[in-house]
């Protein structure tokens, strides 16, 4: 496939790393300088503006496959993406930070009818609704809901005390209807065995029913069965702050804070939210945050635009009481960091939406459902085809490295075993790792 | 302050004002009144030549207003307007100084009364004692504006300067258009009321009077026994609705008649003024009840005269000054209350007293976040701070100016219920207070001083107080002049 990435920052580099190895790419950026750094992959490098059709000819635009636009200026995504499609593209995808170009009027979607845009991806947004599921569910460092809300999957990080530690995954008493789908071990996710055994510190992913994940969410995390008002703390009122702010005003049993530095931005935000509090001042002012009692909060979420200030943010935080932290981390390299020095969950705006990207391309039939630690893992959703032999699942030779969470047969929801059969028409939830979900998928598409 | 445009604009719109006084000459040729006609000629030919010779006066080519002209175009224009008006009753023999009060009176849509003996005024006059209610009601200026087509510039300051209540509400970009389609709705809604009124039973010409005055939240009534004097329910339960309506923000009310009737109920202000109508109707009709009245009557006076009261139109059913002291304060209350911004109704406006309370809550929350972002919202809006320091000021200056008048009432020799209710009842534009201004009684009796210290209530009650206080400033007068100065 021939792709023209527009844009060389963190997210066109991502992709392009992504997706040098198997496609044709050229990347477009007006500095010179980011051409460097692509240079140790095997790219095409192109210095001048996407938004001009000259740099576009060179590509050449007329035989690509999919432009993709992620240059920070929304106005120049959009504009390479139409221009791209009047040239001939085939597909466009854009990348926006504001709200003003996702908003529908009338529901209408106005990129894809006014300027051809086949597909806008809003990685603000995307954080925003990770951070939201992960605060709704207490306890987690990850959450997901799927077929409905019948399907939980939730990731907990494991203490010294948790039941989970010490003992072959085979001797634990997981509830019926939980599968334990993926381990974080050190910086690697793998697929557990029965004789995996984990350790404090380790992440785990659980998949199950909806039933038995509350039930096992108790176990694992008692205070989350408490029925009280919490107090969730947000530093930043920009994009991803507002954004959660207001999904959060809207679920019951929430009390907000938005400390924002802005005194503009502040006014802005009184306007727009109704029953949060807005504190005017710094993040990591600790006369402010000592003053509001933030240390009160349940959950406190740093979002700033900056690394460092959420990060001390956040260790402050965790200093006056804080129950959990979340923050935003920009560079990638710092997310490994900030979980070692006592960060609950840290999270990429950009992980999510670049994995959901390649998963597009790559990913053939297959909807991606949910990225798990930064892209090592992630949660596809498969529909056997028509021709399927009716199998038992202990028949059907898994990769090592994927793990069928559970099977959607209608409206019935099955955690499977061994014994489970598998049947034409049933949709598979299954967790993989790394290249094992092409494999597994090819299980399900060559057996026609 | 440039004086000579200021005399220029109130010319053109005394102009037209001349025009005015054709309606009550046609009632009396109608009625065959001829002696009363002399009074409304000389008064029309009096606006029109004063007028005429304002706006011929000065050759200012453009009439582009200045904020505090603007005001004094205002104040100016209802002073004159009121001092014009009140020619037809001195021509009927009327002193001066009771003439004024009822013109102003009228025009303020108060419905403060000096009449005792109605039968001595024809019914052209008492046509006309309707008559500026209506004008008074939507707005003087408002009017001018709606038919006038030579203001262009500033004629948004004049519009928002007599506005009643805090509200910038457009309906259309123009605000000629929307001048004119107020009137039109505020026109239709009269012409519906004389409709359901007559086939209620009432006389045509009666009929005609009370609805102008309803619409106006006026309160005057060619029946010396008010609204009782018809002893007729449905009457009554007619008035009401019209009432409600005339207390509500008539652009509100046209947006819901496009179609959008529940913009009604997303409305705030529209809210709190329905929930305060039937907490304090009940309320009345509850205490009335339990004085050993009959229900249905009871609730048929309760709402009738909670309406009556709180929209400041003033009519009276039953002579409530009458009533326990438990129903008479809530009535003092709700005048002191007011219906909505952007409505006929006087007052200080449901608007405010909902920005003072959110504002006093907001100041109690900052004391515990003295680093919070606490703007006052209503509607889900946030109010500028401009806006909120006008509504602060402006009570500050209405409790200060009740009080001077009250006292000065007082002094002059009125009793006390009678001296307070009189001033919070002209403040506002009410219209009967209690005692001996009580809805069955009239001012007549008043010191010729305090009549003219009510006037001045109304006039200043019926402009929101700062558009007259911000005229008292002495600087004002020094920096006026009356040529702009040559080169410009």
């Amino acid at each position: 496939m021939q792709v023209i990435i527009i844009g060389g920052g963190e997210i066109g580099y991502a992709l392009a790393k992504a997706l040098a190895p198997n496609h044709e790419l050229f990347v477009v950026d007006n500095d010179p300088a980011v051409a460097d750094r692509f240079g140790l992959l095997d790219v095409e490098f192109l210095t001048g503006s996407g938004t001009s059709s000259t740099v576009l000819e060179r590509a050449p635009i007329g035989e690509c496959d999919l432009l993709i636009a992620c240059t920070g200026l929304d106005e120049v995504n959009i504009v390479a993406c139409a221009l791209g499609s009047q040239l001939g593209s085939r597909r466009t995808i854009c990348f926006v930070s504001k709200e003003d170009f996702v908003q529908t009027s009338d529901g209408r979607d106005s990129l894809s009818e006014h300027f051809g845009i086949d597909q806008v991806i809003w990685p603000e947004a995307q954080l925003a609704d990770a951070i939201e599921r992960i605060i709704m569910a207490p306890g987690a460092v990850d959450a997901g809901a799927f077929a409905g809300g019948e399907i939980r999957l939730l990731e907990f990080r494991l203490g010294e005390d948790s039941p989970l530690v010490g003992r072959p995954i085979s001797e634990l008493d997981l509830p019926y209807g939980v599968v334990m789908a993926a381990v974080h071990h050190g910086e690697t996710t793998s697929i557990p065995r029965g004789r995996t055994v984990l350790h404090p510190g380790d992440k785990v992913v659980l998949m199950g029913n909806r039933k038995a994940m509350n039930a096992l969410q108790g176990q694992l995390s008692p205070e989350s069965t408490h029925r009280r008002t919490r107090l969730v703390t947000i530093i930043g009122g920009g994009d991803v702050g507002l954004r959660l702010a207001q999904h959060l005003e809207a679920a019951p049993g929430i009390r907000l804070f938005v400390v924002e530095h802005d005194h503009a931005r502040g006014q802005m935000l009184a306007a727009t939210l109704a029953n949060a509090l807005i504190l005017e001042g710094d993040g990591t002012d600790l006369g402010l945050l000592e003053s509001e009692e933030i240390g009160r909060s349940d959950v406190l979420v740093s979002v700033i635009d900056n690394d460092e200030r959420n990060l001390l943010s956040c260790l402050i935080g965790r200093q006056l009481g804080v129950g959990s932290v979340i923050t935003r981390v920009s560079t990638p390299g710092n997310l490994r960091l900030f979980e070692l020095v006592g960060i609950d969950v840290a999270l990429s705006a950009r992980g999510a939406a670049v994995a959901s990207v390649v998963h597009q391309i790559d990913g053939g039939r297959s909807s991606l459902l949910q990225v798990l630690e930064e892209g090592q893992a992630k949660v596809i959703e498969l529909t056997v085809p028509p021709g399927f032999r009716p199998t038992p699942l202990r028949d059907i030779e898994i990769p090592d490295e994927a793990i069928i969470g559970s099977i959607v047969r209608g409206a019935e929801v099955i955690v499977p075993r061994g014994e489970d059969r598998i049947e034409p028409g049933d949709r598979l939830l299954v967790c993989a790792t790394g290249v094992s979900a092409e494999e597994i998928r090819s299980l399900f598409t060559t057996s026609v | 302050m440039r004086l000579s445009i200021i005399v220029k604009v109130m010319g053109g719109l005394l102009r037209v004002f001349g025009l005015m006084f054709v309606w009550p000459m046609a009632m009396g040729v109608y009625y065959r009144e001829w002696t009363d006609l002399g009074g409304f000629l000389l008064a029309g030919l009096l606006a029109s030549a004063i007028g005429q010779a304002m706006w011929l006066g000065y050759r200012e080519r453009e009439l582009d207003l200045r904020r505090i002209e603007a005001l004094a175009v205002v104040a100016g224009t209802w002073l004159v307007v009121a001092i014009l008006g009140a020619v037809p009753y001195v021509w009927v023999g009327l002193s001066p100084v009771d003439a004024l009060f009822e013109s102003m009176s009228g025009f303020t849509t108060t419905g403060a009364t000096i009449f005792t003996d109605f039968g001595r005024f024809g019914r052209a006059l008492l046509f006309w004692r309707s008559l500026t209610q209506w004008i008074g009601g939507m707005g003087v200026i408002t009017l001018f504006v709606a038919i006038l087509p030579r203001l262009a510039m500033g004629v948004g300051q004049l519009f928002f300067a007599e506005a009643p209540g805090p509200t910038d509400e457009k309906l259309t970009p123009q605000i000629r258009k929307t001048a004119a389609v107020l009137w039109r709705l505020y026109a239709g809604l009269t012409l519906a009321e004389f409709l359901a009124l007559s086939m209620a039973g009432m006389p045509y010409y009666d009929a005609l009077c009370h609805a102008m005055t309803t619409l106006a939240a006026g309160g005057f009534s060619p029946d010396p026994l008010s609204i009782a004097g018809y002893d007729n329910a449905a009457v009554e339960w007619i008035i009401c609705v019209f009432m409600f309506l005339a207390g509500a923000n008539f652009a509100l009310q046209y947006r819901a008649l496009l179609g959008r009737p529940g913009l009604l109920f997303r409305n705030e202000e529209f809210k709190i003024y329905t929930a305060i109508v039937a907490g304090a109707a009940l309320l009345v009709t509850g205490f009335l009840w339990s004085g050993g009245g009959e229900l249905a009557v009871a609730l048929r006076q309760g709402l009738f005269q909670t309406l009556s009261i709180l929209t400041t139109t003033g009519y009276a059913s039953v002579d409530f000054a009458l009533w326990g002291d438990q129903t008479r304060i809530i009535l003092l209350v709700l005048m002191l209350i007011g219906g909505c911004a952007g409505s006929a109704a006087g007052g200080p406006k449901v608007a405010r007293h909902v920005l003072i309370g959110r504002y006093t809550l907001t100041e109690l929350r900052r004391t515990l976040h003295p680093r919070g972002v606490l703007p006052v919202k209503i509607g889900g809006k946030v109010v500028p701070d401009d806006v909120m320091r006008t509504v602060l000021v402006f009570f500050l200056f209405y409790v200060l100016t009740f009080t001077l008048c009250a006292v000065a009432v007082i002094l002059l020799g009125a009793d006390l219920v009678t001296g307070v209710t009189a001033t919070m009842a002209t403040l506002g534009n009410v219209g009967p207070g209690l005692g001996l201004v009580g809805p069955m009684a009239s001012y007549g009796h008043l010191h010729p001083l305090s009549k003219l210290v009510l006037t001045g209530a109304m006039w200043v009650g019926r402009l929101e107080i700062l558009t007259v206080l911000a005229l008292l400033r002495l600087e004002v007068w020094q920096s006026a002049h009356w040529r702009v100065k040559a080169g410009r």
